[in-house]
């Protein structure tokens, strides 16, 4: 199925040309210019996306929605010394594998990082 | 909420300005706009995380579905476990809790020198611009010969109606039927779930009826994952009444008669489960994006999934060629990386030099047991690739209780990780 040449607008995301959407852009960069600044991003910090690959299993932002321990906003020490003890001691639980993933300057951002966040009581699933 | 750019700049009186700027000035002071074409794991994961981690920056997340259905615990569906509500996923938090702009609608192609994609809403034709444009539309079927029909012989290989047709035909064997499964060509979505499936389907038919049958053909020459546990499972709990044939790779299906001729022969079942080889999605494949060496999948940089050939064009989840698994946890991992580099490089920066990526998965084997296996990898600058960390792939020592439990507990926070 091919889309006809002419394009119509949708309410949802106000489609427009290319050559106006230059424009536009252009002239708002201007617009933010004068206006003295909309960039708001900052730096990601250290640590934050290596520690977002537990969050799969451990919650966003490290708090579990269930089951699984909730690791936000524990001692970055004691998280650091757990994650190297299961990253080589004899393997037995996942964790103990997952472990073995990260160099233990890797495990030192995580821990660092995790223990930055807020810590929270764990949400419930919404189902 | 969209921002109405015109009606803003008018109120500046700055709406007929047309000064030329540079590109890396426009996108760090004008929101850029980044649109996610796919709304499974990957595509979910990738639109939170931006909004999560990005703050100035508008998504616009467009999948063909009102909500995504999991095919994490699909098995379980298949077998009447569960129920379709446990792997129903909406879009509803994106929306409210984490600002994505969610669009039902079937992305048909993209125009990479205009940066826009072209979408159909609602019976209308609508190109989106966008400044990044993230793909994850998971996979597309490659239809046996013969006159292969997905009505007659279910894939269920992607979560929905083809998940309840199949349990549909399940559930109706009689004593002493037949359950025929074939199992695609590596790589495929999901390495360990034909072997699950095998399971799942063993395991009800086992408990439920007698004298029944299970006949897996796997195109490869041996278990794709979790040898161990599946080879147990199939020479000792399952034994006599599951046969598994190795290079047992399709060759036609007559899905009237629900007949596929393999490799390894020709076997008819009362159901016949054929999961086809499979490629990336269409919409990768119709921008010139399948360019790996087998022409089915998408070559990236593993540092940000951006494409080679149109950088400002990301491919992630299960259509990426990086060599790592295809699953909706490996997505989830790829879209945390690709979110950050996104963001990075509206920042004018590079991508993290060093990510890691993680995948764990548990299967059930028994309807009281299951296994995990899990793997990591990390980014290696001599190859410029995804490198497994062999001391992070394992899988458990073998199935058990706890196994159960942890799985409804990972899929839970996975679920709840790319969607909430």
């Amino acid at each position: 199925m091919n889309p006809p040449s002419r394009f119509s607008p949708s309410p949802a995301a106000a489609p427009i040309s290319h050559a106006r959407r230059r424009s536009l852009v252009r002239e708002f960069a201007i617009a933010a210019a004068v206006l003295a600044s909309l960039s708001t991003q900052a730096a990601p910090p250290p640590g934050q996306l290596l520690a977002s690959q537990c969050f799969q299993c451990h919650g966003t932002n490290g708090r579990a929605v269930g089951g699984f321990e909730s690791i936000n906003g524990k001692s970055a020490d004691d998280m650091y010394k757990k994650l190297l003890e299961m990253s080589t001691r004899r393997p037995e639980g996942i964790m103990d594998v997952q472990a073995r993933a990260y160099t233990p300057i890797q495990l030192k951002l995580i821990a660092t990082y995790l223990a930055s966040l807020p810590a929270q009581a764990a949400t419930s699933v919404q189902r | 909420m969209n921002f109405n750019r015109r009606d803003f700049l008018k109120g500046l009186g700055l709406a007929s300005t047309a000064w030329m700027l540079p590109r890396q000035l426009s996108a760090q002071s004008a929101p850029p706009h980044v649109i996610v074409i796919g709304g499974g794991f990957g595509g979910a994961t990738v639109a939170k995380y931006l909004k999560l981690w990005g703050g100035n920056i508008n998504v616009t997340l467009i999948d063909r579905n009102a909500q995504h259905y999991a095919c994490i615990l699909s098995n379980l569906v298949v077998t009447g476990a569960l129920s379709m509500s446990r792997i129903t996923l909406d879009y509803g938090t994106l929306k409210s809790k984490r600002g994505v702009n969610v669009i039902q609608g079937e992305a048909l192609e993209v125009d990479p020198a205009n940066r826009r994609v072209n979408v159909l809403v609602n019976g209308q034709y609508s190109a989106y611009p966008y400044d990044k444009l993230v793909l994850a539309p998971g996979i597309e079927f490659i239809p046996p010969d013969g006159n292969y029909r997905e009505d007659l012989t279910p894939h269920a290989w992607k979560a929905g109606p083809q998940t309840l047709l199949l349990k549909q035909m399940l559930s109706s064997m009689s004593s002493k039927q037949t359950f025929v499964m074939t199992i695609p060509k590596s790589p495929y979505r999901c390495p360990p779930g034909p072997y699950e499936r095998a399971c799942a389907v063993a395991d009800v038919l086992k408990r439920r009826k007698t004298g029944c049958k299970v006949v897996v053909l796997d195109a490869n020459p041996s278990i794709q994952a979790e040898p161990h546990n599946f080879g147990i499972a199939f020479n000792d709990t399952y034994k006599g009444m599951l046969t598994y044939i190795p290079n047992a790779g399709v060759l036609s299906v007559d899905s009237k008669t629900k007949t596929v001729t393999t490799a390894a022969g020709k076997f008819t079942g009362h159901v016949l489960n054929v999961i086809p080889n499979q490629r990336a999605g269409q919409i990768v494949t119709a921008a010139g994006l399948a360019n790996d060496p087998t022409g089915r999948w998408s070559l990236v940089n593993p540092l940000s999934y951006a494409s080679p050939i149109h950088p400002d064009i990301h491919i992630l989840g299960d259509s990426q060629a990086t060599g790592q698994p295809k699953s909706g946890h490996m997505a989830n991992a790829q879209a945390k990386v690709c979110a950050d580099a996104i963001i990075r490089s509206f920042r004018g920066e590079a991508p993290d030099p060093n990510p890691v990526t993680s995948s764990a998965c548990f299967s059930p084997i028994t309807s009281s047991k299951a296994s995990w296996l899990t793997a990591s990898f990390q980014y290696d600058p001599g190859t410029k690739s995804m490198k497994r960390v062999e001391a992070s792939f394992a899988e458990a020592s073998s199935a058990t209780s706890d196994g159960m439990q942890q799985m409804f507990q990972w899929a839970d926070n996975i679920f709840a990780d790319s969607f909430k």
